[in-house]
């Protein structure tokens, strides 16, 4: 039994020691990565998986961190780039003032979350499950709305959340820093938040201490169908518009930091600061083997491959009564 | 003396039941009330009827100063003080002791969750009215069971404002040093002055910490006893079972002598080294708490679980099944604990569900022989004495005495030469058990070897003719069933020779 628990505590290190290797090796093979020119284009780079992901944490904190049955979202990153495309198509193709754009955005987000919502609390469909198939059709309704073409958007405040700077950082670090801060807050810092933690810990628990978990569940995935919104703008001013198959590395990522971040938590669990701290390393990884010149298609495949370490530690560890 | 809660005249009926039978229950103010009767006597429904899940159809249900009330919700009945220790936990592993106690009554201050508070407060709870020494930042999986239990009632009680606490069979999953700590933390609130109702299988535990007791049989309180001590004990069995011990079980006649099942030096998952045999015609009993090994050492015998070491004989053979098909191939039957995922095919009718073991004797290759299969369906009905008698309904509808005597049926329908029954009159009533006991019984008869595994004492006492009893995975004590009581074999399975009171 002590040999089984050892190599439970040795298996949650995993993630953290695949991880520090691959910094290690990075920083051999390209030393000027570290500078902070760089550390501040990563860091860019990084914002709209630090947005989702945020999401993603809520929905998995309030659901439960079993991948199969607990809580997941899939349908974030499509959340955000249908946002993103309403928005692109309106400024760009329809001259809407950009607050009017934005509101139909965050429309259409919070349509998707509450979608979510209703088929998981309601329908009673695994999370896994409903939020892949609102995905799917999401993505699906974005290819009509943007014929799968790019939109260049120009509008002075996204040029601003990639270009312009708050005392000396850029204006997009500074507002997903934010952003954490307040998702940080109010899932570990408030009643609400403990309530939501319970929900996820232990439905039954939490249920028979007077929480409604169902509450709990729906306003869950309509977080983060608002995170996926807010990670709309910062999508379009990435990439200075719309542009289709975004959604593919982002969701891989959101997952991949997610996780990741449960790794570095004392508890093992999916935290909100544990989700934006695995994007930044996540999107500093991504940099990191793009300027040491690795093909795309490597990068995706490894990816792949560390999430598939970090989740099957994380099941490894938290599995069966032998 | 005003009592805290006077329930009078209380009936419940459940389709086809009746659970409760103008049933009552008065517990006088600070004073510990034991609650006792077999499972099926009405002791859940009676606690539901107070926690306002069930509503009663005739009955008073008088709390404190509030007189009749006839309609009891959980609301009320939580701001009336009355708190419940369920049996099962319910605490979330990766919470702080803190978090878990404050658990849907946190304390918010201006800034956001106020810790240091709740801290402090959840750790003076646990000094001052439980006596235990808990870290309330420690995380509820680092915790022992006996110190979650402590965890779960400081939760109940945190708010100050309990007057009322009933404990659901709160030492089962406990190891006997366990035991001391949640007494002594019922002491503490006994001398708050909080009442307590306590709902235990354990009679032991019952006349140690009780000052009255109330008995249930058939939905009725068919005794109360004001004076408590341990001389009770005997007429309180007698009163939850409603005949003498003796008439409730067959007779035991055992006659051959011959090894039919051997484990030598067997070890495997939660239990090590562990001899023991079992000859035809003989039964055998399994005691052991929950955690002893019980269960596993049941589903190696089956080829659930692996064997680590040591060997297995049956019939003189080598025996190592590795999987439940081959278990059944060499003669092995298995009454599974839970019945109803493990034994039965729920929807499927009981003319399948019997003859599911014995196919090849009912069909052909290609054809299964409806008539035969009825036929020997309708017998065995006939034989288990199966209410309603019709082969044709699913299990899902049955009782759960009945669910059970289908299982047992499609073995003896199958024959065999080792039973092995895993708790096998949980959620029975009493009439059935009757029938199940003699039924097992018949088995032996019929020169099979059985192994009964349980958790109530009694039944083992009854039902066997050997006795042995598994303690955190080793065997410790093995008895003819004639040489143990009640206390002696409880004592046995919470460890210690004179038990875990004393």
């Amino acid at each position: 039994m002590i040999a089984i628990q050892f190599v439970r505590k040795l298996l949650e290190w995993v993630p953290v020691a695949v991880f520090a290797l691959m910094f290690i090796f990075l920083g051999i093979e390209a030393p000027t990565l570290f500078t902070p020119f760089t550390i501040d284009l990563m860091l860019k780079q990084a914002v709209p998986t630090v947005v989702v992901s945020l999401g993603l944490a809520v929905v998995i904190i309030t659901g439960g961190d079993d991948v199969v049955s607990g809580g997941i979202d899939l349908s974030i990153p499509a959340a955000a780039i249908i946002a993103a495309a309403i928005i692109a198509d309106q400024v760009t193709n329809h001259g809407t003032a950009l607050p009017i754009a934005l509101a139909f955005a965050l429309l259409a987000a919070i349509t998707v979350g509450a979608l979510n919502a209703f088929l998981v609390v309601m329908i009673r469909m695994t999370p896994l499950l409903a939020t892949l198939a609102s995905s799917v059709a999401v993505v699906g309704i974005t290819k009509m709305i943007t014929q799968s073409k790019r939109i260049n958007v120009t509008d002075p405040f996204i040029v601003f959340l990639r270009d312009g700077t708050v005392i000396g950082l850029s204006a997009g670090v500074v507002a997903a820093g934010l952003l954490t801060l307040i998702y940080w807050f109010l899932m570990h810092q408030t009643r609400w938040g403990m309530q939501a933690q319970a929900t996820g810990g232990g439905r039954e628990a939490a249920d028979i201490s007077g929480i409604s978990t169902k509450r709990y569940q729906a306003i869950s995935f309509l977080l983060a169908a608002f995170t996926g919104f807010l990670a709309s703008m910062f999508v379009l001013a990435r990439g200075s518009g719309s542009s289709p198959g975004t959604e593919e590395n982002l969701l891989l990522e959101m997952v991949l930091a997610t996780f990741l971040g449960a790794a570095f938590s004392p508890r093992r669990k999916v935290t909100v600061w544990g989700a934006a701290l695995g994007a930044v390393l996540v999107a500093m990884l991504s940099v990191g083997f793009k300027s040491i010149g690795v093909n795309v298609f490597w990068t995706g495949c490894i990816k792949g491959a560390l999430i598939l370490i970090v989740v099957a530690s994380a099941a490894a560890t938290t599995r069966g009564r032998y | 003396m005003t009592p805290i809660l006077d329930m009078a005249g209380i009936s419940v009926t459940f389709p086809g039941v009746k659970a409760l039978d103008k049933a009552m229950l008065t517990v006088l103010p600070g004073e510990v009330h034991g609650l006792v009767g077999e499972n099926g006597a009405g002791k859940s429904t009676l606690i539901k009827v107070l926690a306002g899940v069930y509503a009663p159809d005739e009955g008073v249900v008088s709390l404190g100063d509030e007189k009749h009330i006839s309609t009891l919700t959980p609301n009320l009945v939580h701001t009336a003080g009355v708190r419940f220790i369920h049996q099962e936990l319910h605490l979330v592993p990766h919470f702080t002791v803190a978090e878990s106690v404050f658990m849907g009554q946190e304390i918010s201050g201006r800034f956001g969750l106020d810790k240091s508070t709740m801290n402090a407060r959840t750790e003076d709870f646990l000094r001052e009215t439980l006596n235990a020494d808990i870290s309330p930042r420690t995380l509820i999986r680092d915790l022992g069971t006996a110190e979650r239990k402590l965890v779960q009632i400081s939760r109940a009680l945190i708010d100050g404002r309990a007057t009322l606490v009933v404990f659901d069979e709160p030492t089962a999953p406990l190891a006997s040093d366990e035991v001391d700590r949640l007494f002594a933390a019922i002491g503490g609130l006994k001398s708050k002055g909080i009442a307590m109702i306590y709902v235990s299988h354990y009679l032991r535990e019952i006349t140690h910490i009780s000052d009255r007791v109330t008995v249930l049989r058939n939905g009725k309180a068919v005794k109360v006893f004001n004076e408590v001590s341990d001389q009770i004990t005997d007429p309180m069995i007698s009163a939850m079972v409603g005949r003498e011990i003796a008439e409730m079980f067959p007779k035991k006649e055992n006659t051959s002598n011959k090894k039919l099942f051997e484990a030598r030096e067997l070890s495997g998952m939660g239990f090590s080294q562990v001899n023991f045999d079992v000859a035809a015609g003989e039964v055998l009993g399994i005691a052991g708490l929950v955690g002893s090994g019980r269960e596993e050492l049941i589903d190696t015998i089956y080829g659930l679980l692996p064997v680590t070491s040591g060997s297995m004989t049956l019939k003189a053979e080598a025996y190592n099944p590795k999987r439940p098909a081959k278990a059944v191939k060499a003669g092995v039957a298995l009454v599974p604990r839970d019945r109803r995922h493990d034994g039965l095919v729920l929807d499927q009718p009981v003319i399948d569900n019997i003859n599911l073991a014995s196919l090849e004797e009912v069909s052909t290759v290609l054809m299964e022989k409806r008539g035969v299969a009825k036929n020997r369906a309708e017998a065995m009905a006939n034989q288990l004495d199966l209410r309603p008698r019709n082969v044709t309904m699913i299990p899902r509808l049955l009782s759960g005495g009945n669910q059970q005597k289908v299982v047992l049926g499609r073995w003896l329908a199958k024959g065999g030469d080792l039973f092995i029954l895993d708790e096998p009159t949980v959620g029975v009533d009493v009439g059935a058990k009757v029938e199940i006991y003699a039924l097992i019984r018949e088995l032996a008869a019929q020169g099979s070897a059985v192994i009964v595994s349980s958790g109530d004492p009694l039944e083992l006492l009854g039902l066997s003719d050997r006795i042995m009893v598994l303690q955190r995975g080793f065997l410790a004590a093995s008895h003819d069933a004639k040489d143990v009581n009640v206390d002696s074999l409880v004592a046995l399975t919470t460890g210690g020779s004179s038990g875990a009171i004393e």
